[in-house]
């Protein structure tokens, strides 16, 4: 009998833990990864951080793909989602929305020069790319239009770092590397891969994007978060060496080795000279090229005219940001 | 037919008193028992209008109905890409299983017989079988990269387990008496072994690879979807990145599909074969 009235208790006791833990879990503001945090993020924990002094509970978790996050997303699982969920809104009508721009594609082309010199030189070769669908490989094709090329063929192989060090040690002559693989292959072997130039691609890497109903209830918080990462954007372009000083002060990433500790400042440096970080967020501009961009890609279907940026993009917040800290 | 349904019915007696003694599920069970593919069909039925209900609600905008899969199906099919897609696949997948089912009977049977072979060899196939493979299919790609070497790695290390250990149990678990038989009769091993124990065997040795052909499959599929995506492994990745949910369903139902015939396929044959006793079963 007594038994029976301590089950029933520690229950109830259970109940009223797992409640206290969703209404906390409601108030606060859940950020999905789609990758796990590396130098390339401390940017964005910074923002985040700053975020949290301005009194935004933010709980963030780093998830396998942006296809999870996204999926986080639309399921309720999580508030903010990092990624560019394109397709996913347009195909299957998900209520989500971009709001924010993080980063633009980054990607650089590499050949080996004993093989090749220009792009014409690649009229009927191989070139590897990271996957079928992704932003390397409509960035091939792009240049492929822009240049009256033709690839014999275009391989997969995901991971930048693997594109590198296939190029390094000869598997692949062409391919496209991210700005670490660009540094590695300018390290490794001065001289003997020329990167091909590549002009007027400026579509959306990475964006901040959150359920509709998220977005209208929580203006206030969302205005916070766009905020800091507008103006932590700014600093970032204005001095990248002060991204180091950062880590330090919010104790971000405190595991990482030596090594990538030694990237941080340059990894920065390099983008801010290639005004990387856009620095007003993105908005209607930004949706514009990503209709061109990724309709050639297959993320998107149809006409880049036809589409419209309030079916993709909630812009109010950058809006209100920008009329607050001025553009730039 | 009707006698011998009959016959069957009172030699199961008991069985009859759970049944309602009359009416729709009497008949239903007679017309199941009389056509097992109906009961099939029907089971198969009711899951795909559950499937089409649970779409059309829908429980998630990434879940598609049983109708726009099948449709992408279709579609699939007349483009081609899922039959080249199958081209990719069943590479890896069909040198895998080639080089456990030798491997792995001939490693079996000596384990089987000699107990110095079973020592060596046996605790590391238990712990393969039971390891969490999909956590070590990444670290193949360390020390074979991302071709076909590591896929086919990835088959085997899935298949080759399954295999060992059935046709070692087989080998240990022949029938003494038959054994005892040809040493009356004064065989000799060598007889012993490939008139006695390995026909004796041999049952429960294929059970083995067909049990290791639906690893190697699982196998491929992990694969495909960890190590780079090819084959039908790219065809889900690829639909999935670009929220053709459909398609990517489509190419999941796909590779159940056919790994279900592939097996059903062998059970036939192994039924017909080696089991003929398990056919009045």
């Amino acid at each position: 009998m007594f038994k029976g009235f301590a089950c029933l208790k520690a229950g109830a006791a259970a109940l009223a833990i797992s409640a206290a833990f969703i209404a906390s879990a409601e108030a606060k503001v859940r950020v999905a990864f789609g990758d796990i945090a590396s130098v390339e993020s401390l940017h964005l924990l910074t923002a985040l951080e700053r975020a949290k002094e301005k009194g935004v509970d933010i709980e963030v978790t780093y998830l396998k793909s942006e296809d999870i996050a996204a999926q986080a997303v639309v399921g309720g699982q999580a508030d903010i989602g990092v990624g560019g969920p394109y397709a996913l809104v347009q195909k299957v009508k998900a209520p989500v929305r971009m709001f924010l721009q993080l980063s633009t594609l980054r990607f650089y082309p590499a050949v080996n020069s004993e093989h090749y010199k220009t792009w014409k030189d690649l009229n009927g070769q191989e070139v590897a790319v990271h996957s079928r669908g992704s932003g390397t490989e409509a960035i091939m094709k792009l240049m492929e239009q822009r240049q009256g090329i033709k690839f014999s063929k275009i391989s997969y192989i995901p991971g930048s770092e693997v594109r590198t060090g296939a190029l390094l040690q000869g598997n692949v002559k062409a391919t496209i590397v991210d700005s670490a693989g660009r540094r590695l292959l300018e390290t490794q072997a001065p001289g003997k891969f020329i990167i091909l130039p590549l002009e007027g691609v400026n579509a959306t890497d990475e964006a901040l994007f959150a359920n509709q109903q998220f977005l209208e209830k929580n203006a206030a918080d969302v205005d916070k978060i766009v905020e800091s990462i507008l103006t932590t954007w700014r600093e970032v372009t204005a001095n990248p060496a002060v991204v180091a000083e950062w880590r330090t002060k919010y104790k971000l990433l405190p595991d990482l080795p030596a090594s990538q500790t030694a990237e941080i400042v340059p990894y920065f440096t390099e983008l801010a000279k290639a005004k990387a970080f856009p620095v007003n967020g993105g908005g209607a501009a930004a949706a514009k090229d990503d209709f061109a961009f990724y309709t050639l890609s297959g993320q998107l279907t149809g006409e880049p005219a036809s589409l419209k940026v309030e079916d993709f993009w909630d812009t109010r917040s950058l809006d209100r940001v920008l009329s607050k800290v001025g553009t730039m | 037919m009707m006698a011998s349904t009959q016959a069957d019915t009172r030699v199961n007696g008991p069985a009859r008193a759970v049944h309602s003694p009359a009416g729709l599920s009497l008949g239903l069970g007679r017309l199941f028992l009389r056509y097992p593919i109906l009961s099939r069909v029907v089971s198969l039925g009711l899951f795909f209008l559950a499937w089409e209900i649970a779409g059309r609600v829908p429980i998630s905008y990434a879940f598609p109905t049983f109708f726009d899969t099948a449709y992408a199906f279709g579609t699939m099919i007349a483009d081609g890409s899922l039959i080249s897609a199958y081209g990719s696949t069943l590479q890896p997948l069909v040198i895998g299983i080639a080089i456990s089912g030798v491997v792995g009977i001939v490693l079996g049977i000596v384990m089987g017989l000699s107990r110095m072979a079973e020592w060596l060899v046996a605790p590391l196939f238990i712990v393969l079988q039971s390891a969490p493979m999909a956590a070590l299919i990444p670290l193949i790609t360390f020390v074979y990269g991302i071709g076909l070497a590591a896929k086919t790695l990835a088959v085997i290390m899935l298949a080759l387990p399954v295999i060992v250990l059935n046709g070692y149990k087989a080998v240990r678990n022949a029938n003494p008496s038959l054994v005892a038989m040809c040493y009356s009769f004064q065989g000799t091993r060598l007889q012993q072994i490939t008139k006695v124990i390995i026909p004796d065997a041999s049952p429960v040795i294929f059970a083995g690879l067909r049990l290791g052909l639906a690893a190697g499959f699982i196998g491929v599929i992990l694969a495909e979807l960890l190590i780079t995506p090819t084959g039908i492994g790219d065809l889900i990745t690829y639909h999935r990145s670009v929220a053709n949910y459909a398609e990517m369903y489509a190419a999941v139902v796909s590779i159940i599909l056919v790994s279900t015939v592939t097996l059903a396929a062998l059970e036939a044959f192994e039924v017909r074969v080696l089991r003929p006793e398990k056919r009045r079963g």
